[in-house]
């Protein structure tokens, strides 16, 4: 700390507070009326400059601390705004002052980065108290009695926005964005995750944001210029994008869509669903608990192999053998080094799920309505394209946001029409193209942007932007897949199109493949959004190829040097003639070639039946007391598959694999029991414990190997008895 | 003279931190050479034992097959619990798991699978 404890200097804390005196203030007499300062205009000014001055240029926070003290925003900001009526558009006087009061609030509200190369002792002073700070102030202003403030701000732009695009001055530009960012805050400010804030989370809730948008009117101006995106206006796209960002993120569709009628009903079932869940633990624990008090000093020898014996103490010692195992291992206190988990910068940027209420509820749905219906292609084609020419003010999370958008709005319309339907199953809903809606997110160009996106944030370890792309692309599935159901014939021929082209590039597979094999350590959103792809890819793949027998797929010519050192390891010598054949040719042209051939699903299929892949639905299934149904027949789906329709459960024969579908079912966590899986799940845990131990019997090899990976090679044996004839072997 | 001197407070006191018993490594002990790693899991109570033991292992079969699979569980259990009794046995899983990818620990597995392949016609003649 500087000075006489005081943590920022003295003269800016004066500076600050003088100027934020000379602003104005209420007045005495009885009406209470703020009443402006002379020189209001130039003290906001000043403000403004040593905002941008002081903390902006020397990275800093000091003065937006000290304007945080002088309780600058609630005090004098929000009266001023109020003492500027409707219709006194006319007054030049106030609409300046309206304006720098924006000019202010935008920079104070401005979202907080972490990041740790920028930041200095400084950031780490402030951040905490500014943090808040925000929070205070989107609670100030999204519940201002006294006037609508985001309203007002949109009054503002107003004399900007409705000039032609081609008319308006830089200054027009600068104020048109300067309100947009000003109602981006607004929407993105949240309390800080460790739960600092002890306010009333509902007057800043999401709820709380939706009610005001709705309320001043915010959503009509998002759909005006989401719909008139490429027309009227051009580089606000990615802000509109990033505001619908922060209303729409994390909120549940299914959810979305119910009446009030219907999300009471949902809500009061969810609720018995978890006082039962509650139950059912708690009945466990106690069949598990002491019967006496827990000094009755019980202990037991256990008799082991060797003539070993080894001692427990406690009652539940004497119930039965899993419980005395499970109570040796807890008793263990030794733990593995692991490496401490790797700080994620993105983590806090999507936040947990949202709970909307009734009234909030309704608003948002209308919105998402009306903007499927008008606004979804204008917007995102243009981002698209946006993003396809790396537009100067395209910044790095937009891409992300565009694809978790994409897929959200993709799933809400789908989720809405079938809503929709089963209301009313009499209406025909032919006559509107419906899919013409979302048209523009099924174009050719998007699948491009999509693959591209696909590979570069794998390749740069993006995993939050990866999670987005995959969840775009499993949305995409679905929606053609509807569109080849429900669709008319047009739809049909279309979808067959679409279809065709996702599924044409090996490259796609081989990608989609790979990320699902090689996953560590990520995000639990990230495993999910990852098998949910694979379980949908396969499955749409599944049925395409068997309508489309004769399906062709491009794929690369493996590079020279790969085949060299193929060659070298002793290939067939017709292969290595091959080779040399190709060498000759021109080299660079050789490595970049590609071909055509037939599709063969169950060859494409072997590629998700590596241990990697296995060890990775079984580490989503490990959370198999969090899943949801869903989530829970996807694994169901992928390991029956690799167990009896690929013909390889030798895979998941590993002692973890074994113990965690033998605690699933029979452990002291399993499996609720009442859960619709439960009997899904039972079966095909029995058949393949059966298989299990039928194999060791048959082959007792199979006990030491149960202990490690095995590579296709050995599986490959141990299932079928023999070696696999490969045509390089022969 | 001085009384402190007499107390020994001036005296300067080497201040050391006693030796850290070192980590034993429980799959393996990571400062010898290479080639004798995983050579607790090949040594007489990993693996052979592993073997010796399972000839008493009997399942029931159809019917059966969680407690078929409980008994399986346990017996690698207590193999894994005399091999490392420090760890967990999810722990240990992981490590042996690991260990299973060692130069020498591979051409053991491949060593116990050849013993279960048909053996070529020379050997039989």
């Amino acid at each position: 700390a500087d000075g006489a404890g005081d943590i920022v200097h003295p003269e800016v804390r004066a500076h600050i507070s003088s100027l934020v005196s000379a602003l104005g203030g209420i007045a005495l007499d009885d009406d209470g009326q703020y009443q402006l300062g002379d020189d209001a205009l130039e003290v906001l000014r000043d403000l403004k400059r040593w905002i941008r001055f002081y903390d902006e240029k020397t990275n800093r926070m000091d003065v937006a601390r000290c304007i945080h003290e002088a309780n600058l925003i609630e005090g004098d900001l929000l009266p001023i705004l109020k003492a500027w009526p409707e219709n006194a558009m006319d007054n030049k006087f106030r609409s300046r002052i309206a304006l720098a009061c924006f000019e202010l609030m935008v920079p104070l509200t401005w979202p907080m980065e972490r990041d740790k190369e920028r930041m200095t002792v400084n950031h780490h002073r402030h951040l905490p108290v500014l943090e808040l700070a925000q929070v205070q102030y989107k609670r100030a202003i999204i519940n201002f009695d006294g006037a609508r403030i985001l309203h007002a701000a949109v009054r503002a732009a107003l004399p900007a926005m409705a000039l032609p695009i081609g008319d308006r001055t830089a200054r027009d530009q600068g104020i048109i964005k300067l309100v947009l960012f000003f109602l981006r805050n607004m929407a993105s400010i949240a309390p800080p995750p460790d739960g600092k804030y002890d306010g009333d989370e509902s007057h800043i809730s999401r709820s709380a944001t939706i009610d005001a948008f709705s309320y001043q009117d915010i959503f009509h101006v998002l759909l005006t210029m989401a719909s008139n995106m490429g027309e009227d206006f051009r580089t606000e796209d990615t802000t509109v994008m990033e505001i619908i960002y922060h209303l729409v993120k994390q909120v549940e569709i299914d959810k979305l869509f119910m009446d009030e009628r219907q999300l009471n009903q949902a809500k009061a079932s969810e609720l018995s669903a978890m006082m039962k869940k509650e139950a059912v633990m708690l009945k466990s624990q106690n069949r598990m608990g002491p019967t006496r008090h827990n000094r009755f000093g019980t202990m037991i020898w256990v008799k082991r192999d060797d003539g070993k014996m080894s001692s427990l103490s406690g009652q539940d010692a004497l119930a039965d053998s899993t419980t005395r195992n499970k109570k040796m291992d807890d008793n263990k206190t030794f733990k593995p080094a692991r490496r401490a988990r790797k700080d994620n910068k993105d983590e806090r940027d999507l936040g947990p799920r949202v709970k909307l209420n009734a009234r909030a509820n309704d608003q948002l749905r209308n919105f998402v309505e009306e903007f499927i219906d008008s606004g979804f292609n204008p917007l995102f084609l243009h981002i698209r394209k946006t993003i396809d020419r790396e537009a100067p003010h395209l910044l790095a999370h937009h891409r992300r946001q565009y694809f978790y958008l994409v897929a959200w709005f993709l799933e809400a319309e789908r989720v809405g029409r079938k809503v929709k339907k089963s209301n009313s199953p009499d209406v025909d809903d032919n006559d509107v193209n419906r899919f013409h809606l979302v048209a523009g997110v099924l174009n050719q160009e998007m699948f491009i942007t999509l693959n591209r996106a696909l590979h570069e944030s794998y390749d740069m370890k993006d995993w939050t932007e990866l999670t987005a792309v995959m969840r775009c692309f499993t949305q995409i599935l679905l929606t053609v897949q509807e569109m080849t159901e429900l669709g008319n014939e047009d739809d049909q021929e279309i979808a067959e199109n679409v279809l065709s082209r996702l599924f044409y590039e090996e490259a796609t597979h081989d990608a989609i493949a790979n990320i699902i094999r090689t996953y560590k350590d990520q995000r639990f959103d990230y495993l999910d959004a990852a098998t949910e792809l694979v379980h949908h890819f396969l499955r749409i793949l599944e049925a395409y190829s068997k309508q489309n027998v004769d399906m062709q797929v491009r794929f690369k010519k493996r590079s020279r040097r790969k085949k060299k050192q193929a060659t070298k390891e002793g290939d067939g010598g017709e292969n290595a003639e091959e080779d040399l054949d190709d060498s000759a040719d021109d080299e660079e042209a050789a490595e970049r070639t590609s071909k055509e051939r037939k599709f063969d699903f169950h060859k494409f299929c072997s590629r998700f039946t590596p241990q990697g892949v296995v060890d990775t639905f079984a580490t989503f299934t490990k959370y198999y007391r969090d899943l949801t149904d869903v989530q829970l027949k996807r694994a169901h789906r992928y390991f029956y598959r690799v167990a009896f329709k690929q013909g390889m459960s030798v895979m998941l024969f590993r002692v973890d694999i074994i113990n965690l579908f033998y605690t699933m079912i029979k452990g002291p966590n399993q499996l609720d029991r009442s859960a619709s899986l439960y009997k899904d799940w039972e079966e095909l845990v029995k058949q393949i414990l059966r298989k299990c131990t039928q194999k060791i019997q048959e082959r007792p090899e199979l006990l030491v190997e149960l202990l490690f990976s095995k590579i296709q090679g050995t599986a490959f044996f141990l299932e079928y008895g023999y070696e696999k004839q490969t045509a390089s072997k022969s | 003279e001085p009384a402190s001197q007499g107390l020994g407070i001036d005296e300067e006191v080497s201040v050391q931190k006693r030796a850290r018993v070192p980590n034993v490594k429980l799959d393996e002990e990571r400062h010898l050479d290479p080639l004798t790693r995983g050579r607790r899991l090949l040594g007489p109570a990993g693996l052979p034992k592993l073997r010796q033991r399972a000839r008493n292992l009997r399942f029931k079969g159809k019917g059966h097959e969680f407690s078929d699979a409980s008994r399986l569980l346990s017996f690698y259990q207590m193999w894994l619990d005399d091999l490392f009794p420090k760890a967990k046995f999810l722990d240990a899983l992981a490590m042996v798991e690991k260990v299973g990818h060692k130069k020498r620990v591979v051409v053991a597995r491949n060593e116990l699978m050849n013993e279960g392949k048909p053996k070529p016609r020379d050997e039989e003649d």
